[in-house]
């Protein structure tokens, strides 16, 4: 069975810029780094059938979520020459135009970090147990669909 | 023999429950084909079934209190 303490992910509500901001300033204490790279997922306003996506509302099975992201992690840092990596995911309703997803990689050259971040990237939206309901400015919502 | 049957996203939402609790059950495959009599929308519904957290392939035992989650396709990001 599962064991220890797996590190959460999750964040209810939007990711905020400050958020990111602070995320990105608590690394100038770790000098080995020379670079980041850094993805932010965006809640599109898409347009169905006339209808306007106002804002996604995201669900998950979180310990399976979170186990999943545990593998994913580790075999990140296995394959990639990382300092450090976060990984952040919204629960609950993200209005369009706000952040959903912080995928975050840093290492000493810039190539790890760039490989690292796009490979989590698709991982998550593959691999991780999470729904996204597109809630409709009517008030219908249709499930999201990943391409 | 408890079965704890948990419902994500679309399925929760056409089956009007999160949670499903089933006695009887030893096995994957018949525990789905009751699921599906019980709930007909689940046969239309496309789907992978983990057992405790572990996706599965194919038919798997059951064992007291397994937690099998019926997972839509993912959305995540």
């Amino acid at each position: 069975m599962k064991e220890g303490k797996l590190k959460n992910i999750f964040v209810q509500g939007s990711i905020t810029a400050s958020f990111i901001a602070d995320s990105i300033q608590k690394h100038s204490s770790k000098t080995g780094i020379g670079g980041h790279s850094i993805f932010l997922g965006q809640v599109r306003t898409d347009e169905i059938n006339g209808k306007k996506v106002a804002a996604i509302e995201y669900t998950s099975y979180e310990e399976m979520a979170l186990q999943k992201m545990h593998e994913i992690r580790e075999a990140i840092f296995v394959k990639y020459e990382l300092t450090c990596m976060h990984v952040y995911h919204s629960l609950g309703k993200v209005p369009a135009g706000e952040i959903c997803l912080f995928v975050f990689t840093s290492s000493p050259h810039r190539k790890a970090a760039i490989e690292a971040c796009s490979e989590l990237v698709e991982k998550i939206k593959a691999e991780l147990p999470v729904w996204g309901a597109e809630l409709f400015e009517d008030n219908s919502h249709q499930w999201k669909v990943n391409q | 023999m408890k079965t704890d049957i948990l419902l994500f996203g679309q399925l929760a939402e056409q089956v009007g429950a999160k949670q499903i609790s089933l006695e009887g059950f030893s096995d994957s495959e018949t525990l789905i084909k009751a699921l599906q009599q019980q709930y007909p929308v689940l046969s239309q519904s496309k789907y992978i079934v983990a057992i405790n957290q572990e996706i599965i392939s194919g038919n798997t035992a059951l064992s007291d209190n397994s937690i099998v989650a019926l997972l839509p396709p993912f959305s995540g990001g």
